[in-house]
């Protein structure tokens, strides 16, 4: 089995490497502009759009502090912004997962009459999602404006945070969505465990309050770790450094395991879909 | 030069299929018959044979039409000159960039307007940017369209459709231009504006591949003919010589 197209015939490793980040980037690009369309499309007859996800987001925060403080006894004010901010962080990793899951399935006609380079459509779905947390930002601004968030120098440690969580939107996506085009079965498991992990994950209680010898539920949660690093800042916290050395370690890995997957199931992606 | 050279390819598509393990038990592929010369098992997998020991060497200027009954492997062998799917064993190889114009309606975003989806075409497949309005004006005089590209796509009607989608894969002039029954919609004067509009690449020295049943159309873009039966190509050569082979096998 042999596929040649025309290519420099020898290149050596750094400008392999080079091209290789080049392109990624550029295609970043590429999918971002095609996620604002998709955005832009999505919500072209609703009045306020994608702001309707945001009100989603202000709904289930408002719920959930509310259950939240009833059973752990905490002031309602104090877990608001705890709750909230783990709410949109959380939003986002699900619909990673969720959107990843789909994501060469929904581009069925892209893959199976063009030869566009998959990360597109990855780019498509993470960039979408992103779009989408962007405008949570408004229920933060609203947060500190009413004072139920504390703003000052630490919170700018948010932004690595968010840009990690993004980062590894990228292979999130990529492994899932060639696996889902392959094994149908993976994608309602998958949808199951989310709305577990949900529960399981320090998303609207405070893991502080948790017995200790369970703590192996939090400690042994990669979701925890990225809504922590984002979550803390906000909140006024430095995250422990520990925090940022667990995600390093999942985005390595990650990265891995998404280029394994890539090129195992890469050629034959046209017939999976 | 541009070219495109295939070497005892064999294309294999398995059929992906979950076997057991619902309660429902639907009608699966697992009872499909197997063993004949265009379907196999492999590792439990229903295997088509799509392409069998192709050879096939085209040059700069080719235009080859592919004839066949349905299921012959014209679409398959399209897909596998564009890189959409691998050769099983064999080799392609393509100096030149190829484009695909398959399943006559390309994925065009129904519910972004047609100047969008030209947008979006341009950003994906890299577009000059200094050429982007020549480019858009070039679509405007082409698909006649008019007022109708300010419109969602979704209202445009199938012929429309077809002109826009055209326009869009041949906007930019591809080295190897695929094209898989795309141009059947449209009207009589659509169908002769995309034949000229084939004929400028061509003069420019291109290859094209086009997959048809009509016998008109293929007469009039093309010289070449590739006779497809089963996977197997029966016949290469002459157009007209190529369509008594496609008669007298039927």
């Amino acid at each position: 089995m042999a596929l040649t197209t025309s290519s420099p015939a020898t290149q050596t490793f750094p400008t392999y490497l080079a091209r290789l980040v080049r392109d990624r980037l550029h295609n970043s690009w590429k999918s971002l502009q095609w996620a604002w369309l998709d955005t832009v499309c999505q919500y072209r007859r609703s009045r306020i759009g994608p702001l309707w996800e945001t009100i989603n987001v202000i709904v289930m925060l408002l719920g959930l502090s509310l259950v939240s403080s009833a059973i752990f006894g905490s002031n309602l004010r104090d877990i608001v912004g705890y709750v909230a901010i783990g709410i949109i962080v959380w939003s986002a990793i699900a619909a990673l997962i969720s959107e990843g899951t789909m994501s060469f399935v929904r581009n069925t006609g892209y893959v199976t009459s063009s030869t566009l380079d998959v990360d597109l459509y990855v780019g498509r779905s993470v960039f979408k999602v992103f779009i989408t947390f962007a405008h949570h930002v408004l229920v933060y601004v609203l947060g500190v404006a009413i004072g139920f968030v504390p703003i000052g120098w630490t919170s700018l440690l948010a932004i690595p945070g968010i840009l990690l969580l993004f980062i590894n939107g990228f292979w999130v996506v990529t492994t899932f969505a060639f696996i889902c085009a392959r094994f149908r079965d993976i994608d309602p498991i998958v949808r199951n465990l989310l709305q577990l992990a949900f529960f399981v994950t320090p998303v609207f209680w405070n893991y502080k309050a948790i017995a200790s010898d369970r703590m192996f539920i939090v400690d042994y949660n990669i979701i925890f770790y990225f809504i922590e690093i984002v979550r803390s800042p906000l909140l006024g916290e430095i995250p422990p450094l520990s925090h940022y050395l667990v995600i390093g370690c999942v985005t390595v890995v990650g990265y891995l395991i998404a280029w394994q997957t890539y090129r195992r199931m890469r050629p034959r992606l046209a017939f999976f879909v | 030069m541009t070219h495109v050279r295939l070497r005892n390819v064999n294309v294999r598509i398995p059929v992906y299929d979950a076997q057991a393990l619902r309660l429902l038990r639907l009608p699966s592929f697992g009872q499909a018959k197997v063993g004949t010369n265009t379907a196999s098992r492999d590792h439990g997998v229903l295997v088509m044979h799509a392409l069998k020991n192709i050879d096939l060497d085209l040059s700069e200027g080719d235009r080859v039409c592919l004839i066949g009954h349905n299921g012959a492997g014209k679409t398959t062998l399209l897909r596998l000159v564009a890189g959409i799917y691998p050769p099983d064993t064999g080799t392609v190889s393509l100096q030149g960039e190829a484009f695909a114009l398959l399943g006559g309606t390309m994925a065009l975003n129904s519910d972004a307007t047609g100047y969008e989806n030209i947008r979006l075409m341009a950003t994906l497949y890299d577009w000059p940017q200094d050429a982007y309005a020549e480019s858009v004006k070039d679509i405007e005089d082409f698909t006649e369209l008019g007022e109708y590209l300010s419109l969602p796509v979704r209202v445009y009607s199938a012929g429309m459709h077809a002109r826009l989608a055209f326009a869009l894969a041949t906007a930019q002039a591809p080295d190897i231009l695929l094209i898989d029954e795309g141009i059947g919609a449209g009207d009589a004067h659509f169908q002769e504006k995309a034949q000229q509009r084939v004929q400028q690449f061509v003069s420019r020295a291109r290859i094209m591949l086009l997959a048809s049943h009509s016998i008109a159309l293929c007469r009039a873009m093309c010289t070449k003919a590739l006779v497809l039966s089963k996977g197997e190509a029966i016949f290469f050569g002459d157009i007209e010589e190529g369509f008594k082979v496609y008669a007298g096998h039927s």
